[in-house]
């Protein structure tokens, strides 16, 4: 519709399309929503961008933060919310703020800041694909800051220590867990039966505890216990993500394009037969050419049916 | 805290029931109390209003050094001593006096998250305004809160909690904000709970809940305390419902009791802008 747009962000493992929570929030609104995003992910190049990732660059205006992102791609008529009532509206404010409360903190302990899934997970993956040498600083950065924001944020008094803090912020994740598997129920997504921003900020949060095999996991055994927040987390990455890491159009389009291909040689050889053969009847003076022509296109039409039905 | 703390604590508040001369503490009323700190002890107030539980008010200029967690309102009742609403609310649920229990799980769900709502936009953003915005912070926030002291401890102080807020709003990605950018969370912060709100009475319709207590809290602060603009309050006023419930909780729980709790509270600053 607009202008082309580019998302830089963090690539994805373990079958999810991003690592990163705020980029794979955006990348799910964007397809919930049928924005047509170019996803860069960020490889060993100097030239993407690092800081405040993702950002959305669409001709010459350039936007960091995901619910500025959010805002960019609703004006452009990207809006995933069109079918909520005011009062659901405020829910997703309210239910999204309970998500950076209560559960960040504790994602980004287990990310960042507890030592063992640091340095096995978290570190080589993000090194790996930043280049060198920012790629011994930065990893090193964001754990600092990850910490930082945790202690700040959480870390006043009566707890005094990182291990009470830490306790508190896992328990507060785990209630927040809790509230969101009551909230969902049985139902597919939050509001009904298309995903919506909430849907894209929750998946955007779990997906990543779900997926990522770290050696400390508790909150994801947790998670892993909360049977529709797992249903409702692969469901988007079957229904939406097809096992996109790279943001391609899923595999099945391409079978699509070759079936179609061979369907039009077959018919254009059929019909240079029929020209053929309507030629000589024609130079033939005898016999009248009528009924052989329509015969032969009855046989070209039911050899092209089958073929119709392979192609999706 | 622990669970097994948390648990010990919870059983001694169960053991006995609320006494009469329960207190709450915050700092002084007329000269240094600030935005935020009013907004949370009004609310804790409100609560305990609410749950029919009887708290006198007592102005201390050091109520936030006395806190156990370093944040004002904390209730000293019986042996204990207690910070903040969160907790607050535990403690008198263990006593046996609870505002949401009829509400079912959907419904604590959505009660949890919009607390939250409130004091991730509205309280982040009284604390920018106080402590980022640089006119607000030397014409109203460094003579109010260090007016018990004498120079230069008074600076000293004050310097130091802006120093502690502007970290905080660094980590968590605020300080970058514009005052338009922060007015505009609390407008859509403000649209998200007059929408909730809608027509009814109270958030859970008949009954009022915690939610209720720290909205009218946060609400009924912005409304009547005079800034350098009236920019904040502009954006609450906007909401007609949310001003009308603002006067109906004051009416119902605040007029009566003793003036000096909320009414006269608010005429903190030089003027007093009256809630029509």
């Amino acid at each position: 519709m607009a202008a082309p747009m580019e998302l830089s962000c963090w690539g994805g493992d373990w079958g999810l399309p991003s690592l990163h929570p705020e980029s794979l929030t955006v990348m799910a609104y964007a397809k919930f929503a049928g924005a047509p995003l170019t996803v860069n992910t960020i490889n060993n190049s100097w030239s993407t961008p690092k800081a405040d990732v993702p950002v959305l660059i669409s001709e010459d205006i350039v936007i960091s933060q995901p619910a500025k992102i959010l805002n960019f791609l609703r004006k452009q008529r990207y809006n995933a919310d069109y079918e909520l009532s005011a009062k659901q509206g405020a829910d997703t404010l309210a239910y999204i703020a309970l998500l950076e409360e209560k559960l960040l903190p504790a994602l980004l302990h287990t990310f960042w800041v507890e030592a063992e899934n640091y340095c096995s997970v978290t570190k080589p993956w993000f090194a790996s694909r930043i280049p060198f040498p920012l790629s011994l600083y930065l990893p090193g950065k964001m754990s600092r800051e990850a910490l930082n924001r945790i202690l700040l944020t959480r870390g006043g008094p009566p707890l005094y220590s990182l291990t009470e803090v830490e306790a508190q912020i896992y328990r507060d994740a785990k209630e927040c867990l809790n509230l969101l598997s009551k909230r969902l129920g049985t139902s597919q997504f939050f509001f009904g039966n298309t995903p919506t921003t909430l849907d894209a900020f929750v998946f955007g949060f779990l997906a990543p505890v779900y997926k990522v095999c770290f050696p400390r996991v508790q909150l994801q055994e947790h998670l892993k216990q909360l049977t529709n927040l797992c249903r409702f987390c692969d469901d988007i990455l079957t229904c939406y993500f097809k096992l996109t890491v790279t943001g391609h159009s899923p595999s099945g389009q391409d079978t699509a394009d070759a079936n179609l291909q061979k369907l039009t040689q077959l018919v254009n050889k059929e019909s240079n037969l029929i020209e053929k053969m309507d030629d000589n009847l024609r130079k033939s003076p005898q016999h009248p050419p009528r009924k052989i022509t329509t015969l032969k296109l009855a046989a070209g039409g039911e050899e092209s049916s089958p073929l119709n039905r392979l192609s999706p | 805290m622990s669970l097994v703390a948390e648990a010990f604590m919870n059983q001694l508040a169960a053991a006995e029931p609320w006494p009469e001369n329960a207190a709450l503490y915050q700092q002084l009323k007329e000269d240094q109390i600030l935005l935020s700190d009013n907004a949370a002890s009004l609310a804790v107030q409100a609560f305990l209003q609410m749950c029919n539980l009887p708290v006198r008010v007592v102005c201390r200029a050091n109520a936030e050094y006395m806190s156990p967690s370093g944040k004002v309102p904390f209730i000293h009742v019986g042996n204990q001593v207690v910070s903040e609403l969160g907790p607050i609310v535990q403690f008198v649920k263990a006593k046996g006096h609870s505002l949401s229990d009829g509400l079912d799980e959907v419904q604590k769900a959505e009660m949890k998250a919009y607390m939250e709502l409130v004091n991730n936009m509205l309280l982040t953003a009284e604390l920018y305004l106080q402590w980022c915005d640089d006119v607000t912070v030397e014409e109203i926030t460094h003579p109010r809160y260090g007016s018990p002291y004498p120079w230069p401890l008074n600076r000293i102080l004050s310097y130091q909690k802006q120093w502690e807020i502007r970290r905080k709003m660094k980590a968590i990605g605020w300080a970058g904000k514009s005052l338009e950018q922060v007015l505009e969370d609390v407008d859509q912060c403000c649209q998200a709970l007059s929408q909730r709100l809608g027509t009814q009475p109270y958030f859970f319709n008949k009954q009022p809940t915690e939610l209720d207590a720290l909205v009218f809290g946060h609400l009924f602060t912005i409304l009547t305390t005079q800034l350098i603009t009236d920019e904040l309050s502009e954006k609450v006023k906007n909401y007609g419902n949310l001003t009308a419930f603002c006067r109906r909780i004051e009416q119902q729980y605040f007029e009566g009791h003793d003036k000096d709790s909320s009414a006269t509270a608010s005429a903190r600053y030089a003027k007093r802008s009256l809630l029509r």
